[in-house]
């Protein structure tokens, strides 16, 4: 009798550990491409590669482990007696559906906001670029271009068909 | 830049797919200029220019007018080992032919203009346009003679004139009078950039020192 309760109380253990274990791993999985690949701090290939897995491999792997933490909560809220227990449980729940949420969403779009509809002016009626502002310029059958930087530096990405070319400027 | 087919990510300076499917792939580099919108209006009146989204612009977004003096005050952030002769943040122009690539210190290249020299083999010269700022390089093999550009003194928009037949060039390479009129130069790509930036992706440039021809 007293070993069947002991080892509930060990097993109860290990699930909440793992638990806590696997919401961390989520939180790690989608966070870690986010730190390192951040603007102004250099980037190596091995951090390139490991986070292109990550965010790879981010969309199934929080879905798994989601899958597995609720069944752990839900064995774990049945054996549990306290309150504050319960209300831990709850709030484990949280990370583990904001990686989820998080591994379906391009966050690099959040900072660098592409053009989805890309529209131009004629040169003549081009009155928001100033004679000063640098424009990056291409030229491809006869038809002239002009992105300006200004704009360019924080769309970053624009698709064009210039002379029937299709390209992409980027800055 | 991540395409949405296959999901690979490109460098954007070297246009090389770095991870994904496409990785090793690369695409093909389209010939731009760098310039002052004042000087490509003039050349292309009848050109199109891209137009601020409302929303961002409303939103104050885009980047300000003195943006680029902001951005040289950004601290630098690379592992590549300096040359300690340049600040990071100094503005160069590069050139790669055939390999060999070279930075000419913006700085250099304004006092100096036109730069006249030879990288990869290939004679060619770089200028500063009448706006200070714009920059363009092109070979300067025509017809098998090697000519050397220097800069009318006193014209009204930027003429260059070379030393072999006296004829007259303006900023888009043409030949605009002498017995070459109607020539045009072939272009050089150049590419305005921070010293740390190009030598990032350009490892074995060397760079021109004022006055060293």
């Amino acid at each position: 009798m007293i070993t069947n309760i002991s080892s509930t109380f060990l097993t109860r253990r290990v699930a909440w550990i793992t638990l806590l274990v696997i919401a961390l791993i989520s939180l790690a999985i989608v966070l870690l491409p986010v730190w390192i690949i951040q603007p102004f701090r250099p980037q190596s290939q091995r951090g390139l590669e490991a986070s292109y897995a990550m965010r790879r491999w981010a969309p199934l792997l929080t879905v798994m482990i989601l899958a597995a933490g609720l069944m752990l909560v839900l064995w774990l809220w049945r054996g549990a007696r306290r309150w504050w227990r319960k209300a831990l449980l709850v709030m484990v729940l949280v990370p583990l559906l904001a990686s989820t949420w998080f591994a379906r969403q391009n966050h690099f779009e959040w900072m660098f906001n592409p053009l989805a509809h890309a529209a131009y002016a004629k040169t003549s009626e081009a009155g928001f670029v100033a004679d000063s502002d640098i424009v990056m310029s291409v030229e491809s059958n006869g038809e002239a271009v002009a992105y300006p930087v200004r704009l360019m530096a924080y769309h970053h990405v624009v698709q064009d068909i210039v002379g029937g070319t299709p390209l992409v400027a980027t800055y | 830049m991540r395409d949405e087919e296959t999901g690979s990510w490109w460098q954007q300076v070297t246009g090389e797919a770095i991870q994904g499917p496409l990785k090793g792939q690369h695409l093909r580099p389209v010939f731009h200029d760098e310039l002052t919108f004042g000087l490509w209006k003039r050349e292309k009146p009848d050109g199109r220019v891209l137009r601020p989204d409302e929303s961002v612009a409303r939103a104050g977004h885009y980047a300000p007018a003195n943006w680029e003096e902001r951005m040289a005050k950004v601290p630098v952030a690379t592992n590549v080992n300096l040359d300690k002769s340049l600040d990071p943040r100094t503005l160069v122009v590069g050139v790669a032919v055939n390999g060999v690539s070279k930075a000419y210190p913006f700085d250099a290249l304004a006092k100096q203009s036109p730069i006249i020299d030879e990288v990869g083999g290939v004679p060619i010269f770089l200028v500063v346009g009448e706006d200070k700022r714009s920059v363009r390089a092109y070979e300067r093999l025509v017809e098998g003679r090697k000519l050397e550009f220097f800069v009318k003194p006193n014209a009204n928009t930027l003429t260059l004139i070379d030393a072999e037949t006296g004829g007259e060039w303006d900023f888009t390479g043409r030949a605009v009078g002498g017995q070459m009129s109607g020539q045009q130069l072939k272009k050089v790509a150049v590419l305005n950039d921070y010293w740390f930036d190009w030598k990032t992706y350009h490892p074995n440039t060397t760079t021109y020192e004022l006055g060293a021809r």
